[in-house]
């Protein structure tokens, strides 16, 4: 009889998981269940359909129809999992016509995603406090910003919350975000890094606040205005940024555990405590690379490297996951900022002695027109000399400083090694020494 | 040829629902991949195709081609007996992301069915329309 694989979820991890659970098994029933209209479509696009950038939400799909009739993937949408039995091994569904239907799995993959979290602030059931996750979340921003919005305020400055900011920015609202921790993107950079990005926004017009909790929702029903660290902050539309927590119940409900992350538990092969059922993206949780601690990095890339992972074994064929350095990047206006392995910050919470090492040099050759400025830093571990993180900000080419400087560290490279390197240059595209390798020097410096 | 939601639809063919297109030349029929299909699976690295001489079934499978990321059948739109096989595209399978429609072609079928088979697959116009449904 055919394998039967079911997957919960049907975005990029539970699309990924399926796509490499059907190379391996052209036989096996493989079914997607997912309460959303639309499957297979990226969510990291969202904050740059409503920037304009991308004219519509529809060019976010990246798996048409056709993709999953032609891996004979069974796709159904609008189909909210209600229970899993680990003991029968099947699932239990709504579809949108209100039947229930019981599906019996031999292998389970559990992709439910993360929610947007609200934190209890006085006032919070009002209504007209936006978030961004899904596409529908996306259409009611661009919806207020057509009927006029012309002002919002923005809670949380990570990822979501400055990238949504900066579309808004682009659409001519004025934009004030407001953060709890004392700077921006604080799970990304470090302080000195993110200063730079802070500046750049603030030169674009985005109102930065920095060290105020929010503390009421203000409002006849409908949220008018927030109050902020004791003031008063009035808007016409709120979005509410403060993170995403990983979506457990399911498998709370089922009986498979959670790890220390607060995420679902699993092993190297992305398999949680419970055979044959498989746990993957931003439900799931991982080793990091440096700390070996479950984390729950809740990207993109991570999830479909995970899903790729859960798919194969799911349909018998054996694959590990390595791990995560939780490497990122983002775009604000004309700013570039990445990161991967540990910040300093977060190696201190780890007890992990570091040397860093931050230099500011240009994207070209310094006497070449254009030339941005970019600026590296590196965190070193002490003892073994080894890069454990990197931070690049810049007007240009961070994404593959960030990108070598992730082969550096899952290759465990020391900066001794790094300061060696041997990059490319030429006046138009480089300096003559990459910003890397000054770093490096840097660091090395700072151990003598 | 009409561009629908950015997947090209060809005049002058017939199309199966499973994104396969059949031309006609005279006793024999053409056949191959649409756009559609090329680029819901991306760039395609792998092409198995069958040999002379075999026979096809309509809404059987009869190869598979097989993307980075993507593993599809191939899904015969008519029944017959393969006369031409595209060996091209088995060495070079990226023709089928380059050029589906003529370049790309799989295989030379000399139909056993054809008028009662046809009446299962689309025109142009009714092609155009259902492209514009899938591509929603």
């Amino acid at each position: 009889m055919a394998r039967r694989i079911i997957v919960v979820g049907a975005n990029a991890a539970g699309v990924e998981a399926a796509s490499a659970a059907r190379k391996k098994d052209r036989s096996a029933e493989i079914t997607l269940l997912t309460q959303e209209k639309i499957a297979g479509y990226s969510r990291c696009g969202l904050p740059f359909v409503i920037g304009g950038q991308i004219p519509d939400f529809k060019n976010l799909i990246v798996y048409p129809q056709a993709y999953f009739q032609m891996l004979k993937l069974n796709l159904k949408t609008e189909t909210k999992v209600t229970a899993i039995d680990i003991k029968t091994k099947s699932v239990t569904c709504v579809d949108n016509t209100g039947s229930i239907l019981t599906l019996p799995y031999d292998s389970l993959i559990i992709a439910t995603g993360a929610d947007a979290f609200m934190p209890p602030i006085k006032g919070r059931e009002k209504s007209g406090i936006f978030s961004l996750r899904t596409i529908e979340d996306g259409e009611r921003i661009l919806q207020a910003v057509q009927n006029g919005a012309k002002s919002a305020v923005i809670m949380g400055a990570g990822l979501i919350g400055l990238e949504t900011g900066a579309a808004l920015i682009e659409r001519g609202l004025k934009v004030t975000i407001v953060e709890m921790l004392p700077q921006i993107l604080p799970q990304m950079l470090d302080a000195d890094m993110a200063k730079l990005v802070q500046e750049h926004l603030q030169e674009r017009g985005m109102v930065i606040l920095t060290g105020k909790t929010v503390e009421e929702f203000l409002g006849e029903g409908k949220v008018t205005a927030i109050v902020a660290a004791g003031e008063k902050i009035e808007a016409d539309m709120f979005i509410s940024a403060f993170g995403v927590r990983a979506n457990t119940k399911l498998a709370m409900d089922a009986g498979i555990p959670l790890g220390e992350s607060r995420a679902i538990k699993t092993n190297s092969r992305m398999e949680t405590e419970v055979k044959d059922v498989y746990a993957v993206g931003d439900c799931a949780e991982a080793p990091n690379l440096i700390t070996h601690k479950s984390v729950c990095p809740q990207l993109g890339t991570i999830a479909v490297r995970e899903g790729k992972v859960a798919g194969a074994n799911a349909a018998g064929d054996y694959s590990q996951f390595t791990g995560v350095l939780a490497s990122a990047v983002t775009r604000l206006f004309n700013i570039e900022a990445g990161v991967t392995g540990l910040t300093e910050n977060s190696a201190a919470r780890n007890r992990i002695e570091v040397v860093t090492g931050a230099i500011t040099s240009k994207t070209k050759a310094d006497y070449y027109p254009s030339a941005k400025p970019v600026r590296v830093k590196l965190v070193v571990e002490k003892e073994s000399q080894r890069i454990i993180g990197g931070q690049v900000v810049g007007g240009e080419e961070v994404t593959q400083r960030i990108n070598a400087l992730s082969f550096a560290i899952q290759k465990q490279m020391t900066v001794r090694d790094l300061a060696k390197a041997d990059t490319a240059y030429a006046p138009p595209l480089n300096e003559t020494w990459d910003p890397l390798v000054l770093a490096a020097e840097m660091v090395l410096m700072r151990l003598r | 040829m009409v561009n629908v939601e950015g997947y090209e639809v060809p005049e002058g063919l017939y199309f199966s629902k499973d994104f396969e297109w059949v031309k006609i030349e005279g006793t024999k029929v053409r056949i191959g991949i649409t756009d559609y299909a090329q680029k819901s699976l991306r760039e395609i690295v792998y092409a198995e195709l069958p040999s002379v001489g075999s026979e096809v079934k309509q809404n059987e499978p009869y190869g598979t081609v097989e993307s980075v990321k993507a593993v599809s059948d191939l899904i015969a739109p008519l029944s017959g007996t393969i006369e031409e096989v595209n060996s091209e595209v088995s060495s070079k399978p990226e023709l089928l992301n380059e050029d589906p429609f003529t370049k790309g072609w799989l295989l030379v079928v000399k139909p056993i069915n054809l008028q009662a088979e046809l009446s299962n697959l689309m025109d142009f116009n009714t092609a155009v329309e259902w492209h514009k449904t899938q591509a929603k």
